[in-house]
């Protein structure tokens, strides 16, 4: 990944025992992007988080922020805002005396407080304790903590659990607007679809190592050239005597395994085979993550160009 | 550091665990103050002081309300949200012990306010010997010293152990049990240790302690307990 990193990984390694959560795992994000930190149950996302967040010490590995370990940051409530699954409301407190306590901490004022109330619409809930906010609501109040110093970088891990339909379009629209503002997000998740439609950077990771890390488009790109043609057979055969192998999914539709969509077409034009679609074909993003995930190789690979140095 | 404190002290008032205790704290000197008065005819000094000793009875619920306060922060997982703010977790744990030091200081004010008001008119015209200025000054500087040193202690306590049953069960059991057996040994070493001397710094000394050796030695053991959780929980990662 290119630009510079506002978060970076190095051979970040966290053990408990014989169990390695997190295996020598190394990435950045890149600074303005919204990058997905995703992998599934137990992966070691949120050991990861842990981590970069100064929660956690790393067994070995280094873990900073635009630079700096987190326990340097001058002002780290403004530099970064984190929401973890492990950081919670005292359910006898309102949510709004939550957040004040937090922002009496960080030295901002309590009229801060009242603006990420309304960012996150709950400023209608916020006198209520938060042990009787819906998940939802909880997940609202983890979010308006984490921006009460205004930062430019945003941790959040699986934002979207629990979530009913109506709250994941709006995690969604907030990412987007988070996003919109050149704020840097990563954001963790094990349900591609909370966040297919909103990063720009994927890191995949899977039983603590890294498998995936690049731009989102390429992990979706790749997955072959769909073709359509009145004479599959024919254009198979060329296909396969120019060393390319394609499959017949549908009558008349050939997926040819190359990234290489001009071969194909020089190929079949070469053959005097008529085309009637010529495409590349992409995968989703969830279809991507499954099979990194369910076969991972070790070490992981990059997706990006050459970063710059 | 006064932002943290700041901070801890918004966290110590808007729950019921403060007020619980509070209340718990001044109504157990109330009814303290009126049975030792009204039940237990004082008649000499030594019997007087101890009726106003508001500080002796309430020490171990200070040492509760500082260990539930500080186990709560693990409990109810409000510890990341606040070591993510302020990542010094040492002055983020010495925050939390001033917080509730001076919130205890708030509670021995009442207590105070509340042995005097009521136990000085109802001990006032009672056989024996009168209360000098000294006794009530010592009996009023102890109460407030147990109160305060016993809040800070709980903290201490309560983020050495995390579990909130666990700390409560073990301050339970360390002050009645414990201490009262190693006194069955020896009742040298019973009387330094933390339980024994909160009583004592709590009626302002006694015949076998004045209150000033009491006080630094009970200082001695918050420090201690202080040290060693605020070191340990430095090394801990927040789970």
């Amino acid at each position: 990944m290119t630009g510079a990193a506002a978060i970076e990984t190095v051979g970040l390694t966290k053990r408990y025992g014989a169990v390695t959560a997190v295996d020598d795992l190394s990435f950045r994000v890149r600074e303005g992007s919204v990058t997905g930190f995703l992998g599934p149950n137990g992966a070691g996302k949120t050991t990861t988080l842990r981590m970069v967040l100064g929660l956690a010490r790393p067994t070995a590995g280094d873990a900073t922020i635009e630079g700096r370990h987190y326990v340097e940051l001058a002002e780290p409530a403004r530099t970064v805002g984190a929401n973890l699954e492990i950081a919670g409301a005292h359910p006898g407190r309102s949510g709004r005396e939550h957040l004040r306590a937090l922002a009496a901490m960080a030295g901002l004022p309590r009229s801060r407080v009242e603006e990420v109330l309304r960012l996150v619409e709950l400023e209608g809930a916020a006198g209520r304790r938060a042990g009787k906010y819906s998940l939802g609501m909880r997940q609202r109040l983890g979010l308006a903590a984490t921006l009460l110093g205004d930062p430019r970088v945003l941790v959040l891990d699986e934002p979207a659990n629990g979530l009913d339909p109506q709250g994941i379009r709006w995690l969604r629209d907030f990412l987007r607007g988070m996003a919109g503002e050149g704020r840097t997000v990563l954001v963790s998740s094990h349900v591609l679809a909370e966040v297919a439609q909103t990063v720009d950077d994927v890191v995949v990771i899977h039983r603590g190592r890294l498998v995936e890390q690049g731009p989102v488009a390429r992990l979706t790109a790749g997955a072959g050239v769909l073709v359509r043609t009145p004479r599959p057979a024919e254009l198979r055969a060329a296909l396969e005597g120019e060393g390319l192998h394609a499959t017949e999914a549908v009558a008349g539709e050939l997926v040819v395994e190359t990234p290489d969509t001009a071969r194909v077409g020089e190929i079949a034009f070469a053959a005097g085979i008529p085309l009637h679609e010529l495409s590349p074909r992409a995968t989703s993003l969830e279809e991507a993550f499954l099979a990194l995930t369910s076969d991972a190789p070790a070490g992981g690979r990059a997706l990006a160009a050459p970063e710059a140095p | 550091m006064r932002r943290l404190v700041a901070g801890e002290l918004i966290k110590v008032r808007t729950t019921r665990t403060a007020l619980g205790f509070g209340l718990a704290a001044v109504l157990l000197v109330l009814a303290g103050v009126l049975i030792s008065i009204l039940a237990g005819d004082p008649s000499t000094a030594d019997d007087k002081r101890t009726a106003l000793s508001f500080g002796s009875g309430v020490s171990t619920v200070l040492l509760l309300f500082g260990a539930v306060g500080a186990t709560g922060e693990f409990r109810h997982r409000t510890l990341a949200p606040a070591v993510l703010i302020a990542p010094d977790r040492v002055r983020l744990f010495l925050a939390r012990v001033a917080a509730y030091a001076l919130t205890a200081l708030l509670f021995a004010a009442f207590m105070l306010l509340v042995a005097f008001v009521v136990g000085i008119p109802l001990l006032s015209g009672r056989a024996g010997p009168g209360l000098t200025g000294g006794d009530y000054a010592e009996v009023a500087v102890g109460g407030v010293l147990a109160t305060v040193l016993a809040a800070a202690l709980g903290v201490a306590f309560g983020t050495l152990v995390r579990n909130q049953v666990g700390a409560v069960v073990g301050i339970l059991v360390w002050i009645t049990i414990l201490e009262s057996l190693i006194g069955l040994v020896s009742s040298d070493v019973v009387d330094e240790l933390p339980g024994v001397l909160m009583g004592r710094v709590g009626q302002g000394g006694d015949d076998q302690m004045a209150l000033a050796p009491a006080t630094l030695l009970l200082l001695g053991w918050t420090v201690a307990f202080c040290v060693v959780a605020a070191l340990l929980d430095r090394r801990r990662d927040v789970e």
